[in-house]
């Protein structure tokens, strides 16, 4: 009979408790669990209006978790964002330029390869300086093996980087030496013309405190009171999925820290992010392509680097992809205004060219510099069939429907639709077949894409820095990117001569001819550059936005 | 009873020991690989590799990874580089079970009620009421219903929180929405097990030894009617418990379900082990749980006993 | 217990019975053969009380309806499920489209059939397969116990504890994607919940009284699980039946919101809702078309299953 008493409690304790219930977890986990307590504000994050409280937050959301917060070890955009507004870049890019930070000044030799920067008194947030040696001991880690960082190739334009990098080295013989606490010399393999720009915006060349990574080890920066910081703000919390930031009072610059408080909450689902920010919840907001027409009049876009495209690998088994004139018509038989607006509801801009106008030229953009003959936005039906028919004359080839290609794609959000919108228009323009293949996302960058295992399939690039270069060094035939197994020797000849170029004007003839090379090759299928739309709180000032290694930039943001 | 539940603690070790073994092998036979950075470079891969010891024997990492588990040390994940397991786990267990336990007791004491009066009220209005309710919730799929949910409480009407997990008035609408295919379930098994045991014979002879109605409603039929919700309760705590990734995402709560995806998703290895342990430890004790209630609810059965 | 005499043993008390009370009407040799009524096997008067049921009858009905749509509908069209449209993004139901549009302007009419014919395929394929497998095995377990049981029960606690989406991609690797790869995905894992609930149905039943008078009277085993545990837990398998076809609607939607659903361009009720579900604050119709044809396929299983429940529940046979 216990039994049934039991149940009946049970039962009625059960109603009870789902609705009024004890605590919920997040209430006390992040105060007690943090040693956060040492600041004492930041264990109350429920409270977070900050009109009531005078407080002057900042919040936002992020799709998805960083993978690391430590500064050598962050391996995404989402990831150097936030360490860049922890730790002191040597000079920071701020809309678009490249302005002093932990640098005050610099030289650079008149071979391009040895750069010499002359620190500022910038302290740690425990209080101690910031020395030349945390940035030489920085870049040592990154190279090392023993760090397995993902993002190590970044450093590769190092002295020795390469080596220590793959085991033929030591890491103290790495070309960044330190003569004296506030000067630093980094020596390069080759003349790097885009070098600064890569040092302002990722985090992976900030300096990191060897006493901190030796105590936690493995677990460095694995929260808050795991790394110390020497930028604008240091992390209180990243539990709970919230990652919660306040002003670093030793920092340099501390009394252009803008912001009490900045909480980035991870919120994967966005129309959840678009419901938070309407009812006030957030200050900032990615719109999500699909809802971008509902916010027509409000909202502002960037770009943020992002180029999409559809590798062609040319040594497939299927014959046709190897054939110029075949890549062609795939090229031309696209409507990308259509696509686009099929797509990606118009938000993003359709796209012929492989080279991304915003990139640095000589002077100004490359964009407003050069223009390459690219792919009509509208394609070219009947020039599409030309190159067809021509093609398959070339291959012996009866009738369109006799060619079936393959395209690859991931499981990833939006890129479904990106592949039936494509399939549709080859299909309906060129009359061939056009089957999908999906795959898991986790496949197609490990075991589809560098092994070649594809015929045609979607991708794209990030830059990591505002150079032609990092577009086009894709299709040198020995490059480990070369998904399209693209291999012309002309091209190569072109970009290998642009590695050791000083001339900046020469340099940047070099690379255009390189990509009209690509263009008229029909090596890859470009397709869009993605613009980003966003609402922003009236009363925030200083955000800025980019394209190359990070989209947003809050470090100097404010309240108006 | 106490040598049951040894033999079945043993059991359970021998199947968790079993489950281990099988997903170990199992993930690495999933195509792709946990370092998925599009930018990656071979040699960088290499170093990644020889961090984590998979450059070692498949067998070698097996002994390996078994012998840190006699530690209760899941390891390091592979997405979330300077993060271990048990962390990850630690931090969103809590929000999961939490959530769970709320959308639970909601969804069986709700579903048990509506099950139990639809059966009295047989064929009539209040039975097809409760059979609607219980269709509804069977009947919308959970991202659909967690969407609703949100755009009509959250944005609509403004009444609740959006999304977020800071108090208690942020867990009744994820609570709700993850009830609620529950609460369906729970109704119908109900309803159709009350209507099983109505036509016994000791429902007939409590009747007709004079017990009142709801003496025999609750002394008799309930109690033999709840056997098949028990059996479902099992697996259902233990799935519910440890988080659901619908749900999860969309009000953004940061539980564990989402990692128990993703980790499927990114490959990472300790992670999918890490939590399918963990998971499957659950399950067998929620299991096991339910086994031994069997006795204690149903004085018929009397397990272990020849 | 109570002290209360009931009514018809006051009467009898106070009117003694006598024997002039009774008369003697004798034996009709000919109304003792007759057959009053026809002689129906078990599926039969099954059948004809379903038939009786008119809920259950509706929602036979609607299913019938659904699945002919789903075969002929998009034949009958003269819109192909893949053909976009840029100018009728979003549409609105009208002549031209039935249903509307959907992101890309293809038309919804179509490809909610096109949708039908795998997500209808899907739920019943897999969980029929489940609860046969699931049955058989469950009922084994349950009847059998010992040993048996015990190692079969910890097979599937291993079954239940390996993360479906594991099995699901492996499949998918072996087989490529499509409706079989879901199904065979699915019915790996599904097995396990039909065993473990028949398993505890037929502990339960095995213990009934007619089953152990079916021993006694030396019944063999086969025939007590045929003619008195099977059709016992019949009533109880339809309605977890009719629950597990919208499980596995739900399984295939929700691994098409993770985005291990079919190959492109074919599409099911899933991935409609799927899709749509991003626009809910803009175009709340697109949510509507997907959530109504599952709604109402969940809502005739249902009454169907309700029904089937009564038709073949041994203890109501012959009632009307």
């Amino acid at each position: 009979m216990k039994a049934k008493k039991f149940l009946a409690l049970a039962l009625a304790a059960a109603l009870a408790l789902s609705v009024a219930g004890c605590s919920v977890p997040g209430q006390t986990t992040p105060a007690a669990s943090t040693p956060a307590a040492s600041t004492p504000a930041s264990s109350t994050p429920a409270a977070s209006t900050p009109a009531a409280s005078g407080e002057k937050v900042f919040r936002y959301a992020v799709s998805s978790e960083a993978t690391s917060l430590d500064q050598q070890k962050t391996n995404s955009v989402g990831d150097n964002e936030l360490v860049r507004s922890m730790q002191e870049l040597l000079v920071r890019v701020v809309d678009g330029q490249i302005e002093p930070a932990g640098a005050e000044s610099w030289e650079i030799s008149p071979d391009g390869l040895t750069y010499t920067f002359h620190l500022r008194e910038n302290k740690w947030s425990d209080g101690q300086p910031v020395v030349a040696g945390d940035y030489v001991y920085a870049l040592q880690r990154l190279m090392d093996p023993a760090t397995a960082s993902p993002y190590s190739f970044i450093g590769e334009y190092i002295v020795n980087a390469r080596e220590i990098e793959v085991g033929e080295k030591d890491p103290s013989e790495l070309g960044a030496t330190a003569p004296d606490d506030s000067t630093l010399v980094l020596q390069l393999v080759n003349p790097t013309a885009y070098f600064l720009s890569l040092l302002g915006s990722a985090s992976q060349f900030t300096p990191c405190r060897k006493d901190y990574v030796e105590q936690y080890g493995e677990t460095f920066a694995a929260d808050g009171e795991k790394n110390v910081y020497s930028g604008p703000y240091k992390l209180v919390s990243s539990a709970n999925q919230v990652y919660i930031f306040e002003p670093n009072e030793y920092f340099w610059n501390a009394e252009k820290v803008g912001f009490d408080r900045v909480e980035v909450n991870v919120i994967a689902d966005s129309n959840t992010q678009v419901a938070m920010y309407n009812n006030g919840e957030l200050d900032y907001l990615n719109v999500p392509t699909e809802q971008v027409p509902a916010y027509d009049d409000v909202d502002e876009a960037y770009m943020n680097g992002s180029e999409d495209w559809v590798y062609i690998n040319a040594k497939s088994d299927n014959k046709v992809l190897g054939n110029s004139n075949f890549r062609l018509a795939l090229n031309y038989a696209l409507n990308r205004v259509t696509y686009n607006q099929l797509a990606n509801n118009n938000v993003y801009e359709p796209w012929g060219n492989e080279v991304m106008p915003m990139v640095s030229g000589v002077k100004g953009f490359y964009g407003d510099e050069y223009t390459p003959n690219g792919y009509p936005l509208e394609g070219d039906a009947a020039k599409a069939q030309e190159y067809l028919q021509a093609a398959m004359s070339e291959l012996g080839i009866a009738s369109p429907s006799d060619i079936t290609i393959q395209f690859t794609t991931s499981d990833n959000a939006g890129w479904k639709k990106i592949a039936e919108v494509i399939q549709e228009q080859w299909q309906t323009t060129l009359g061939i077949k056009v089957e999908i293949r999906q795959v898991t996302y986790s496949e197609i960058y490990s075991n589809v894409y560098p092994t070649h295992d594809f015929e045609v399939g979607y991708g794209g690039w990030s830059p990591d820095y505002p150079d032609p270069y990092t577009y086009l060094e894709l299709f040198i035939s020995d490059n480990v990117y070369n998904y399209s197994n693209y291999a012309n020797a002309e091209f190569d000849e072109l970009m290998k001569s642009t590695r050791t170029e000083t001339d900046a004007q020469k340099r940047m003839d070099t690379l255009a001819k390189a990509e009209q090379i690509l263009l008229d090759d029909g090596a890859v299928v470009p397709l869009q550059l993605r613009n980003q739309h966003y609402l922003l709180d009236d009363d925030i000032g200083g955000v800025n936005f980019y394209f190359s290694g990070f989209n947003i930039d809050w470090a100097y943001g404010y309240y108006k | 009873m106490a040598k049951y539940i040894a033999k079945r603690t043993v059991a359970a070790v021998v199947t968790l020991l079993a489950l281990i073994t099988i997903v170990f092998f199992l993930v690495r036979l999933m195509p792709g690989e946990p370092f998925t950075n599009p930018k990656l470079t071979p040699e960088i891969k290499a170093n990644m590799i020889a961090y984590y010891g998979f450059d070692k024997p498949l067998p070698v990492q097996y002994v390996e990874y078994l012998k840190n588990l006699l530690h209760g040390d899941f390891g390091f994940s592979m997405k979330y580089t300077n993060r271990t397991v048990n962390d990850i786990i630690g931090e969103t267990f809590p929000f999961s079970a939490d959530l769970g336990i709320r959308a639970l007791c909601m969804a069986v004491s709700i579903g048990l009620v509506l099950g139990i009066v639809a059966a009295r009220n047989r064929g009539n209005g209040i039975d097809f009421f409760c059979v609607i309710v219980a269709i509804l919730g069977t009947s919308i799929p959970d991202f659909i219903m967690g969407a609703i949910l949100q755009y009509f409480f959250g944005i609509k009407w403004g009444l609740l929180p959006v999304a977020l997990y800071k108090g208690i008035e942020y867990t009744i609408l994820p609570a709700t929405a993850l009830a609620f295919y529950t609460i369906a379930s729970v109704s119908r098994l109900m309803r159709a097990s009350m209507l099983e045991v109505v036509q016994q014979d000791y429902i007939k002879t409590a009747k007709s030894k004079g017990l009142s109605d709801f003496r025999v409603t609750v002394k008799h039929q309930i109690r033999n009617a709840i056997m098949p919700v028990i059996t479902l309760m099992g697996p259902m705590v233990a799935s519910v418990l440890t988080g659901t990734f619908v749900v999860e995402s969309i009000f953004a709560v940061p539980g564990m379900g989402k990692y128990y995806v993703d980790s499927v998703n990114n490959n990472d290895y300790s992670m999918i082990l890490g939590m399918t342990v963990f998971y499957g430890a659950f399950l067998i004790l929620c299991n096991l749980i339910v086994d031994i209630l069997y006795g204690v609810v149903d004085p018929r059965i009397r397990i272990g006993k020849k | 217990m109570s002290n209360e005499k009931s009514p018809v043993l006051e009467q009898q008390e106070q009117e003694p019975l006598t024997a002039d009370m009774f008369v003697v009407v004798g034996k009709n040799e000919a109304a003792m053969d007759a057959i009053s009524r026809p002689n129906l096997s078990f599926w039969q008067d099954a059948w004809r009380r379903l038939k009786k049921n008119r809920p259950a009858f509706i929602g036979l009905c609607i299913v019938a309806l659904y699945g002919l749509l789903a075969i002929f509908a998009p034949m009958l069209s003269h819109y192909s499920y893949t053909a976009m449209d840029p100018n009728a993004m979003y549409a609105l139901p009208s002549l031209e489209h039935w249903l509307g549009c959907d992101a890309t302007g293809r038309d919804l009419w179509v490809r909610v059939w096109m949708g039908a014919r795998v997500s209808l395929t899907i739920g019943l394929c897999a969980a029929t397969i489940n609860m046969c497998v699931g049955a058989v095995i469950g009922g084994l377990c349950g009847y059998y116990g010992g040993k048996l049981d015990m190692i079969v029960m910890r097979i599937v606690d291993v079954i239940y504890g390996i993360p479906s989406l594991i099995i699901t991609i492996l499949v998918m690797l072996v087989l490529g994607r499509g409706i079989h790869t879901l199904i065979v995905a699915m019915c790996i894992v599904g097995w396990v919940g039909t065993c473990r609930f028949v398993r505890g149905e037929v502990y339960r039943l095995k213990e009934q009284d007619y089953v152990l008078a079916a021993k006694v009277l030396g019944v063999p085993d086969f025939t007590i699980i045929i003619r008195h545990i099977i059709p016992n837990i019949m009533g109880m398998m339809v309605t977890n039946l009719c629950m597990a076809i919208p499980g596995a609607i739900f399984q295939e939607a929700f691994l098409s919101y993770i985005g291990l659903g079919i190959a492109p361009p074919d599409c099911s009720w899933g991935i409609l809702a799927k899709e749509s579900i991003a626009v809910l604050q803009m175009y709340p119709f697109q949510v509507v078309i997907p959530a109504f044809f599952i709604c109402t396929t969940m809502l005739a299983l249902n009454l169907l299953g309700d029904g089937l429940r009564d038709a073949v529940d041994p203890k109501l046979r012959g009632t009307e």
